[in-house]
């Protein structure tokens, strides 16, 4: 389902012309200043709170309370940033988010790319069971499984671990059917000749699967490290130990610590904000002309 | 399929039927093997974190006890305690109202959102990446940017509202705003996600058949309904389940935001098994809760796929 090259226009001249060329909609003048104006507004919302909190974060927290509210503090106060840092763990909750982050998304952009390609390509017995206990399996929500969870990671004596973190996210087969939805889509003739040159499994996955997907396993990647980034109920739960908690968990921590420090919390959330920001920007350009919604196709 | 074993080619012809049987069969038994190999991570974390956990409550919801003392079969108490417990149906209520609101805004304001960005000519780049800089956000941060935008006494809305001779409003405070207020940030947040689900979607439509509408003379709303809702039903097929699963399981900005109340309004499903297990201790009945939300959630996608899936 990823866009199609759309060389079929350049014959159409004027109607290509006049609309966009990327899927051949023509467009009237209106509909594009509407489409803009819609847009504006939709940046507008998207972005204003933020402000607030930059704004926040660089005032003294006495002087958040003046009425009316000034949007540009005067002057820049970079007491909440030197507190952040210097009281409270911030760098290493940073460090530990980028890392289980890092951890689990390599891990099932491999894991789940080998089990793409085994669904996608094998004809193998019990193939039909095997995909459709993992697909129902998509449907079992994480947050109802907190209690076992907890309790199988205790066992296995992992509380308060990187691994408490790191493993459980891995058994979240969605990925899996991104993977086939861009392994199903490689010809088949390919790997077919590979074999013929006596290629194992594994060389064909690697040497002609996994070169031909990276574009998807980009999104796949970033969707999953962006979820992984965002994780909070199971964090909370399985690592007690300040200096191993993950930022969500972290920033929520300064809130009832310090009875509503706005400029604190400001200065957090500001903080935290910026290393998934430049993980987005740097492969935005791959997230979104890919659609993920094959996943879940037959 | 095009498998082609590269034993049999060469010397096909000169094969007895048994030994190519034999040969065939010891093909397909080494694919097998080969299969879950490729499959062997998955498999693991699918038993150990999926499997287990979900069995274990299962047996659980039979059973009291288990985090001081030695486990005791009970047989339906659980159940019987779950569904008489007024709170644990205010949860679920809860949970499922707020999805109620939470869902179709967040697939319609999204959808706009895409169409217009589909529509505009240039300067599409910054205007995504503006769009998901919420998305990218934790729940819980999320959260706290809205507790200083809506606070009553020093939030920028109610500065709008006291500005306009309003009193100021509480929005987290009061019992029947805190909900979809949870349920606007929520989509705030969830906003940036499902636009470019959907522009994905769009950009991969067809483009002759827009032409051939526009020729017969079809309309932009005609066009939209007749033939870009249908064709993005892959699109919504995946947005719908995949939006359910995540809604209901509301934890993070519930316990930022509210902890629940005022007055238990706000109290989610996922909150209440939280409650249950370090608050109370009470595992039998988290346990049943959770495995209550399990099978909802199943019951619902079941539900959607029958209603959403092409009949092929």
């Amino acid at each position: 389902m990823t866009a199609m090259p759309t060389t079929e226009h350049k014959t159409r001249g004027t109607e290509a012309s006049k609309g966009r060329a990327r899927s051949g909609l023509p467009r009237s003048r209106s509909a594009v200043s509407l489409s803009y104006v819609v847009l504006f507004v939709g940046v507008a919302i998207a972005l204003a709170p933020f402000l607030y909190v930059v704004s926040t974060s660089f005032k003294e927290s006495t002087s958040l309370f003046s009425y009316p509210p000034d949007w540009i503090p005067s002057p820049i106060f970079w007491g909440n940033f030197e507190s952040l840092f210097a009281d409270h763990p911030f760098v290493q909750w940073t460090f530990n988010t980028l890392f289980v982050s890092g951890a689990v998304t390599a891990l099932k952009l491999w894991f789940d790319s080998m089990a793409g390609y085994a669904l996608a390509k094998m004809e193998f017995a019990g193939r039909r069971g095997v995909a459709l206990l993992l697909l129902l399996s998509v449907a079992i929500p994480i947050s109802a499984l907190i209690i076992p969870m907890f309790f199988v990671v205790r066992y296995l004596g992992l509380l308060n671990t990187y691994w408490a973190l790191i493993l459980p996210p891995l058994a979240n087969p969605l990925g899996i059917f991104m993977a086939r939805s861009f392994i199903v889509g490689i010809p088949d003739d390919l790997e077919a000749s590979a074999r013929l040159d006596g290629a194992s499994e594994f060389t064909i996955y690697r040497k002609i699967v996994l070169p031909l997907i990276r574009p998807g396993l980009v999104v796949l990647g970033m969707f999953t490290f962006m979820l992984q980034y965002t994780s909070f109920i199971w964090p909370l739960i399985a690592v007690q130990d300040s200096d191993r908690q993950v930022l969500a968990v972290g920033i929520s921590g300064l809130q009832s610590a310090f009875l509503q420090d706005w400029g604190l919390l400001s200065a957090g959330m500001l903080a935290a904000a910026i290393p998934i920001t430049v993980v987005f920007l740097l492969v935005q350009r791959a997230f979104v002309f890919n659609d993920l919604s094959g996943a879940l196709k037959e | 399929m095009t498998h082609i074993d590269p034993g049999l080619t060469g010397a096909q012809m000169t094969l007895s039927p048994e030994e190519h049987r034999r040969l065939a069969k010891r093909y397909r038994r080494r694919t097998t093997l080969t299969a879950y190999a490729f499959l062997g991570p998955n498999l693991v974390a699918f038993v150990v974190f999926l499997l287990i956990p979900v069995v274990w409550l299962l047996v659980s919801t039979f059973r009291t006890g288990g985090v001081l003392g030695p486990a005791e079969f009970v047989g339906l108490d659980n159940w019987r305690d779950t569904f008489s417990d007024p709170l644990a149906r205010t949860s679920i209520r809860n949970t499922v109202v707020y999805s109620a609101m939470a869902i179709p805004a967040v697939f319609i304001i999204a959808m706009i959102l895409a169409l217009a960005l589909h529509a505009i000519p240039r300067g599409g780049a910054p205007i995504r990446v503006a769009l998901y800089l919420p998305t990218l956000q934790p729940a819980v941060v999320a959260a706290f940017i809205f507790t200083f935008v809506l606070h009553p006494d020093f939030g920028v809305i109610n500065y709008a509202v006291r500005w306009l001779g309003g009193d100021p409003i509480n929005f987290l405070g009061d019992t029947t705003l805190a909900l979809p207020t949870i349920a606007g940030i929520e989509v705030w947040r969830g906003t940036g996600f499902w636009t470019m689900m959907f522009l994905a979607g769009l950009t991969a439509l067809p483009g002759e058949l827009y032409h051939a509408a526009e020729l017969d003379g079809a309309g932009a709303i005609r066009r939209f309904i007749r033939l870009t809702l249908p064709l993005l039903r892959p699109t919504f097929y995946f947005a719908v389940i995949f939006a359910t699963i995540v809604n209901l399981q509301l934890f993070d900005s519930v316990f930022a935001l509210t902890d629940g109340g005022p007055v238990n309004s706000t109290v989610s499903v996922s909150l209440y098994i939280y409650r249950s297990l370090f608050l109370f201790g009470d595992i039998g009945f988290g346990a049943t809760l959770s495995f209550l939300l399990v099978v909802t959630v199943l019951l619902l996608t079941g539900l959607q796929t029958y209603l959403l899936r092409d009949s092929k």
